[in-house]
């Protein structure tokens, strides 16, 4: 029997918890059961339909682009894509459904299809409904109607046949069969119960109104679907799918054209720009050198056809730098002579050692990758420019379709499961954070499940089936898709979570496949960190630096870098990194931009860090696999630690073309999801092989290419960052004070809270001046001192939960008037009791009324003063003396209210105490040879788990001198969890380690001695 | 006057303990949300594994797992103070419940009888020692100023002003019994104790904290009174009716049955409750009383239908002996919700509301021999429908034609002369309680035109029958 079928009504796994199986699942077996063709109709959305176009590609199985839409009180239709202008017609009909209500939801009306032109869209009518219905879309649709029947088994499939099958006749509309497919095999049916339990908030078991009654809706066989439809039915398939011919490599992509003024076409404009960039950039005329290399680029870019993409990004940057928004581009194309004069970078790429070549070729299909980090606080304002420029019809933000990890897919499964909470709560905990496989039977038990229970099973086995699913569209955090046509003529666009925010239906990698070009409008607090250092010293000293005039390659800030002296500074001030630094001793830039990249898993698993440091520390020759393998590594000693050097690898040693090693680095980026990395891995072996290097060789390198994959740093980014990285340590160690103050007023942000960085700035020996309201702004500041560094007063934004406005009337009133008291001060700044209260628990007081004692007293007196009387003075009330706060007090009430405190460190309090204990302090610890027993205790912090070091815990210990680093091995973690996860205040025994200036506590026995400190407010940074 | 303040600490946990065999073994009490369960309550042992009130379920989890846990129940709380209030009342005419966990008796008045106050205190705590529950005792000449000792002190007892006044002197802040925030500001303004406080000018503490923190001073010091709440004994409905005459037949006790009925639908709708079950005694002269308990499936007051179904429970019962009195007793009285009843009732004389002839059935045949049916979602036929006695509606599914009434266990069914009428309708469904059914069902007419409704497994097998259609 030579049965032929498309399957024409399929939903994949973008319609969210309805569909049950992957656009590869779907093409594969529709592959293997012989269709013709297979279209992808997902609920109002278009969402998945570049994965089911990758999919169809990759089995040979034709894709017909469709939706299947319910219009409000009306109809349900399949709407298939003829030809582009379909294509464009139900991009628009979805966006305006999905913009017309909120997000994740549709609302379809009849008018939609009243109004839009419907030519190339082909429609089949589900039925149900009334024969008025179907008249009514005759007359939109014509000759492109069809009635769809749906045959699954139900309770007498003949006598709907016949309905239906009337119906078609009566109105004149001609029948096809189609499947309502929700799953590729039956094998999902309790998936898709459960899914659809999960989508109505109820147990399965409660759902059974909802529930399919059978397994029917996936891809059957075409031998079932011959006994369950006549042939002629069947045959309609055929006749439509043939019609639908238009796939998504149709689409074309245009850039904006505003961006070049009249007279101009973009390649002229974008020299002219770039002319003028080179005299802003080097006022005294442009060296030979760069002149070279910018022809050279602008010769590239024109050849591509890339002049609108550097265009749009320098149009981005223009507008920030002349709000005076810091930014900084980084990617594969930044790192240009052409950014670099159009503003789009600070790095001058002639000053440092990379190749535009390396990030932009003649031969690589690539598009250019540009993005660009702004100021976190001010991105905003950069993301509303560009959607007022264009139009929301014209820039939307890209999306990102979140998958369920091993938590979330348990969670759900296990609730539809009818598992009480508490369970639920407890099996989840099982996972880790971001896993994505189930927990293993041995956690099971551990945490007291018995894996073997039926009940259990079940939700494993649905869990697994589930992790890695689509869950929702959420919005990009700053890739923004601009276009010359209007964007829904490409791509559904929909309402983000946030007002004023539309996304497109497709994600990054969505993106790259079809070829749309998107920038990277992302948020980076180390730049507003700058940003405000550059203030504070252009106010306080009448110098303005940029980071491109900062002295380059300054000799004490590397001396500062190589000691580790680096709390605060951008990248290099953690935990890792600063083990690494004296070990590394950055003295050019671009150590330092290995520096940033060294300290990644990539390089940590692929065992990359300890070869450099041994070839650097010449400790080992440097030699390279091969002769024509040296230019490639040279930089890195001989040491793969780049993305783009295993590009250049492939190319060189296994004979890649440029256009397969950049399938090859997309295939790195994305083998944890498709899993495609095997054909490179043999590729790369055999020809590695036949040109004669050694198979260890190739295997370790295949092990770094895995290892990029998840944390890869492209050299271009490394480089951007560095940057980056040099400025901030720049400013650490020539204007202390100024950034120290710049990083606690841009705070949230970076690895270090303000008391952590005022410590650092009083070890540093800078003056720090307390809150007081007759002095500090919102903002901490800048004040005169007799030393050579200007003294830090602490801002009112330190004093926890007070509010900007109130700071802001507080600086006002001051201009006006210095305060005479406290009754003037609440008076004039109109503070309520709250702010007040908060004031006085601060000591922001005591230079009206003394210690916080008096403060609290005074503040509890103020009573509100009708207008009338405001110029009259306070009641007189009888003096009272009220007792002096203890030094202990003081501390306390500073941590809890301001988090960090200018009297004594905790631990000087604790001292005696802690001696009389044989505890040592970390000043001690720096006398102390390796390998000895020591005592320490001190704060706890920070804990940190790297996913790097199997089990391994870092704690960061703090007393009055400086931090300790404690190394907590598996064993130890496991017996003294209690201690170890409880611990304000943690004694360690154990002994010492040190090696080239990185000194580490190996931690034997950790005892609890939070008591000590009852009451003090200690934050750590936990597991981050 | 002179109270004793009676607290105790642990109440919640000390009413689980004395259920518990094992009382030295961990146990938490956790309250809270679902999604964030909180340790309430914590015993001895639980302690020592670091476990601690305030902290989450999972962070408790993280440290141990060996623990017991169970709900803390404010209205069990509520229950073992209304348990306390009684024993106390036995001591005690003026017992209050005013301050939460804690018990106030009045013993002035009781001295006398009592013993001095030490025998008295000694008996009070071995009484409740023996009743499992730990406990804080102090004595002083005014209500609050007991409660607020028990703070701070156990066995305290203070039967003079001045003492008193020197004993609240010292006290800490915090432990006064002022709003937390009040407590809060004093402390954070150097105030540590009491003396302290009442150190300073009344203007100036008035004019910074509200009225009732000097209300609350005064009231310590017994310059004010404390108005309390007294316990009342619990309301029963307990009426016993004495016969004139030994009583033999059924019929003679429907008087006195009809009287007790009414008296309590009365009592009941005094106090704007219902009943919902309560037992009828019969006494003998010799032999144990007869019990008739009558059990009913909603709330009712109306003392027609309660006499009604008392009668019928009372018929069915074979008087063992002559009957000397009667007597109701009624413990369980919940709030009532009327029926809704019509403006105008049409019902004809004749009729019986629906309810009462529910309520006859049940008295007549049996409780068990009356069950409702309810249809359930679900796509399995067997599970389709369920007995009930709580009448419960939700949203079906659409589904064929089916017959009314199945079959307890599907018939294997003769193949031969069957005319199938319509189907394979397919039924997949159940995975989740592991009685996953996959089945074709069809129409089926035997030789004799009966219709049925039968079934195949799709795995194979035999054509079951599953039920006729009538």
């Amino acid at each position: 029997m030579n049965v032929e079928y498309a399957e024409l009504h399929c939903l994949s796994n973008f319609s969210f918890q309805r569909g049950v199986s992957s656009a590869r699942e779907l093409f594969e077996r529709a592959k293997r059961q012989g269709y013709d063709a297979l279209a992808i109709t997902d609920e109002c959305s278009l969402a998945g339909i570049v994965r089911a176009w990758q999919a169809s590609k990759d089995t040979g199985l034709p894709l017909i682009i469709g939706s299947e839409v319910q219009i409000e009180g009306g109809p349900k239709l399949v709407l298939l894509v003829e030809n582009l202008t379909g294509y464009q017609a139900l991009c628009q009909l979805i966006t305006r459904a999905r913009r017309r209500a909120e997000k994740g939801r549709y609302q379809a009306l009849r008018e939609d299809l009243s109004e839009g032109p419907l030519e190339g869209m082909l429609a089949i009518w589900l039925p149900g409904h009334a024969d008025t219905d179907g008249r009514w879309l005759l007359e939109r649709f014509r000759e492109r109607l069809w009635l769809g029947i749906e045959l699954h088994r139900g309770p007498d499939d003949a006598l709907q046949l016949r309905q239906c099958l009337a119906q078609a006749s009566r109105l004149g509309i001609p029948a096809v069969a189609c499947g309502d497919v929700h799953m590729h095999a039956r094998g999902r049916r309790a998936l898709q119960d459960c899914m659809t339990a999960i989508r109505h908030h109820l147990p399965v078991a409660e759902a059974g109104c909802h529930l399919f009654p059978n397994g029917e809706r996936h891809l059957r066989s075409r031998e079932e679907l011959a006994q369950l439809y006549p042939a002629d039915l069947l045959a309609e398939t055929l006749r439509i799918s043939q019609r639908c011919h238009f796939q998504l490599d149709q689409l074309k992509y245009h850039y904006p054209h505003e961006l070049v003024p009249p007279g101009h076409d973009t390649t002229s404009w974008l020299r002219k720009l770039v002319e003028d960039g080179s005299r802003w950039r080097w006022p005294d005329g442009i060296p030979e050198k760069a002149r070279a290399q910018l022809e050279h680029e602008l010769e590239l870019i024109a050849d591509l056809h890339y002049e609108s993409y550097f265009l749009t990004v320098h149009d981005i940057v223009r507008f920030a730098r002349e709000r005076g928004i810091l930014c900084q581009g980084r990617g594969s194309a930044a790192n240009s002579s052409v950014c670099f004069v159009l503003g789009i970078t600070e790095l001058d790429p002639v000053r440092s050692k990379l190749l535009f070549e390396r990030f932009l070729s003649r031969e690589r299909n690539e598009p250019p990758d540009i993005d660009v980090d702004f100021e976190h606080d001010r991105r905003e304002e950069v993301i509303q420019y560009v959607f007022q420029r264009y139009g929301r019809n014209r820039a939307a933000l890209t999306a990102v379709a979140s998958s369920y990890r091993a938590t979330g897919a348990l969670r759900d499964v296990a609730k539809a499961l009818g598992l009480p909470p508490d369970q639920i709560n407890a099996l989840a905990g099982c996972c880790g954070r971001w896993s994505e496989h189930i927990p293993d039977d041995s956690r099971l038990r551990e945490a007291g499940f018995d894996p073997d229970n039926p009940v259990l099973r079940r939700v494993l086995v649905l869990t697994d089936a589930l992790i890695g699913f689509p869950r929702h569209l959420s919005q990009h955090p700053g890739g923004f898709v601009i276009s010359e046509q209007p964007l829904d003529t490409l791509v559904p666009i929909e309402n983000a979570s946030m007002a004023d925010r539309t996304v497109i239906q497709w994600d990054k990698d969505d993106l790259d496949a079809v070829g749309l070009l998107k920038v990277d409008v992302l948020a980076l607090g180390m730049l507003s960190a700058i940003r405000r250092c550059f203030d504070l010293i252009e106010h306080y000293r009448g110098t303005r630096w940029t980071i491109a005039t900062l002295p380059a390659e300054d000799k004490p800030t590397y001396e500062m870098i190589s000691r580790a002296d680096t709390v605060g500074v951008f990248q290099i001030e953690s935990r890792a990194q600063m083990a690494m630094l004296p070990r590394l001793r950055p003295k050019t830039f671009y150590d330092l931009v290995i520096q940033v990249a060294i300290v990644r898993p990539g390089p940590i698993q692929g065992d990359m860090v300890h070869p450099y440091l041994r070839r650097r520390n010449k400790e080992e020759e440097v030699d390279y696999p091969s002769e024509e393998l040296k230019p490639v590594f040279e930089r890195t000693l001989g040491v793969p630690l780049f993305q783009e050097q295993v590009m250049e690898l492939a190319i060189v040693a296994a004979e890649y073309t440029p256009d397969e090693a950049d399938k090859l680095r997309r295939a790195m980026a994305a083998w944890k999801r498709h899993g495609s990395l095997e054909p490179h891995r043999v590729r790369l072996t055999e020809r590695m092989l036949a040109k004669g290097y050694q198979p260890d060789f190739i295997a370790r390198i295949f092990e770094q290419i895995k290892g990029f994959g998840s944390y890869g740093f492209p050299e271009s980014h490394a480089a951007s960052f560095a940057l980056l990285t040099y400025a901030s340590c720049w400013l650490k160690r020539h204007e202390p004070a100024a950034f120290a103050c710049a990083l606690i007023n841009s705070w949230p942000m970076g690895f270090y809270n303000p008391d952590q960085i005022l410590q650092d700035a009083r070890r540093h020996r800078l003056e720090i001046r307390p809150v007081d309201v007759r002095h500090s702004d919102w903002d901490c500041s800048l004040e005169p001192s007799r030393q050579a560094q200007p003294a830090i007063r602490l801002g009112l934004r330190m004093v926890r939960g007070f509010r900007e406005a109130d700071a802001q009337r507080i600086e006002a009133a001051r201009q006006r008037q210095p305060f005479t008291d406290i009754h003037d001060l609440c008076l004039r700044a109109e503070l309520e009791p709250r702010a007040r209260e908060q004031l006085a628990d601060a000591g922001a007081l005591r230079g009206l009324v003394g210690h916080r004692h008096r403060a609290r007293w005074a503040v509890a007196g103020i009573e509100p003063q009708l207008p009338l009387f405001a110029s009259l003075p306070a009641p007189e009330e009888t003096f009272i003396n009220l007792p002096l706060p203890s030094v202990g007090e003081d501390l306390f009430n500073d941590y809890a209210t301001l988090g960090t405190t200018l009297g004594p460190h905790p631990l000087l309090l604790l001292r005696d105490e802690l001696k009389a204990r044989r505890c040592r302090s970390s000043r001690e610890l720096s006398t102390i040879e390796h390998g000895r027993p020591v005592s320490v205790a001190g704060l706890v912090i920070g804990r940190q788990r790297p996913q790097t070091a199997s089990g391994v815990i870092f704690v960061t210990l703090e007393d009055e001198f400086g931090m300790v680093n404690v190394v907590v091995w598996r064993d130890l973690a496991e017996r003294q969890r209690r201690p170890l996860i409880q611990s304000q205040l943690l004694r360690v025994d154990g002994h010492l380690e040190s090696a080239s200036g990185v000194r580490h506590l190996i931690a034997g026995r950790l005892t609890d001695l939070t008591p000590l400190l009852t009451g003090l407010d200690v934050r750590s940074r936990d597991f981050q | 006057m002179l109270w004793a303040c009676i607290l105790l600490p642990q109440l919640a946990m000390d009413g689980i303990l004395r259920h518990c065999d094992d009382a030295a073994a961990p146990l938490v009490l956790l309250a809270g949300p679902p999604q964030r369960r909180v340790l309430q309550a914590v015993n001895a042992a639980a302690r020592k594994l670091g476990l601690k009130p305030g902290q989450s379920l999972v962070a408790a989890q993280a440290l141990t797992h060996d623990f017991a846990t169970a709900d803390y129940d404010p209205l069990m709380i509520e229950r073992w103070q209304q348990f306390l209030a009684a024993w106390g009342y036995g001591y005690s005419a003026q017992v209050s419940l005013h301050y939460p966990r804690c018990l106030l008796l009045e013993v002035h008045s009781s001295l006398g009888l009592f013993g001095p106050w030490p025998r008295f205190e000694t008996r009070l705590r071995e009484e409740l020692t023996d009743l499992g529950f730990r406990h804080r005792i102090t004595l002083a000449p005014n209500p609050a100023a007991a409660r607020v000792l028990a703070n701070a002190h156990d066995g305290l007892a203070v039967t003079d002003t001045a003492v008193l006044h020197q004993a609240l002197g010292v006290l800490p802040i915090e432990r006064l019994g002022l709003p937390r925030e009040v407590s809060t500001s004093l402390v954070r303004m150097g105030l540590r104790h009491l003396h302290q406080l009442l150190a300073l000018p009344r203007d100036s503490l008035a004019r910074r904290f509200p009225a009732q923190v000097l209300a609350q001073l005064d009231t310590l010091l017994g310059h004010r009174p404390l108005p309390l709440e007294f316990y009342r004994p619990p309301d029963v409905f307990d009426t016993r009716i004495e016969l004139n005459f030994e009583v033999e037949s059924h019929q003679a006790l429907l008087f006195p049955l009809r009287r007790l009925t009414a008296d309590l639908a009365a009592f009941l709708a005094g106090r704007d409750s219902g009943v919902q079950r309560f037992s009828l005694y019969l006494e003998h002269r010799t032999l144990p009383d007869s019990e008739v308990p009558v059990g009913l499936l909603s709330t009712e007051r109306e003392p027609a239908m309660l006499f009604e179904l008392t009668r019928g429970r009372l018929e069915h019962l074979q008087l063992p002996a002559p009957v000397l009195a009667v007597r109701l007793l009624a413990r369980d009285l919940p709030a009532f919700t009327p029926a809704h009843q019509a403006l105008f009732d049409e019902r004809p004389q004749q009729n019986v509301p629906w309810e009462q002839l529910r309520e006859r059935l049940r008295a007549r045949l049996g409780d068990d021999a009356v069950v409702s049916l309810s249809a359930r979602a679900d796509h399995r036929p067997e599970c389709a429908w369920r007995e009930s006695s709580l009448a419960h509606t939700e949203p079906l599914p659409q589904v064929g034609l089916r017959p009314g009434w199945l079959l307890s266990t599907p018939q294997p069914l003769r193949e031969e002369g069957l005319l199938t009428l319509a189907g394979p309708e397919r039924i997949e469904s159940g995975w989740w309680d592991g009685a996953d059914a996959r089945r074709d069902y069809y129409r089926v007419q035997t030789a004799t035109g009966q219709q049925g409704w039968a079934f195949r497994a799709l795995t194979g097998g035999p054509l079951l029958l599953h039920g006729w259609f009538a």
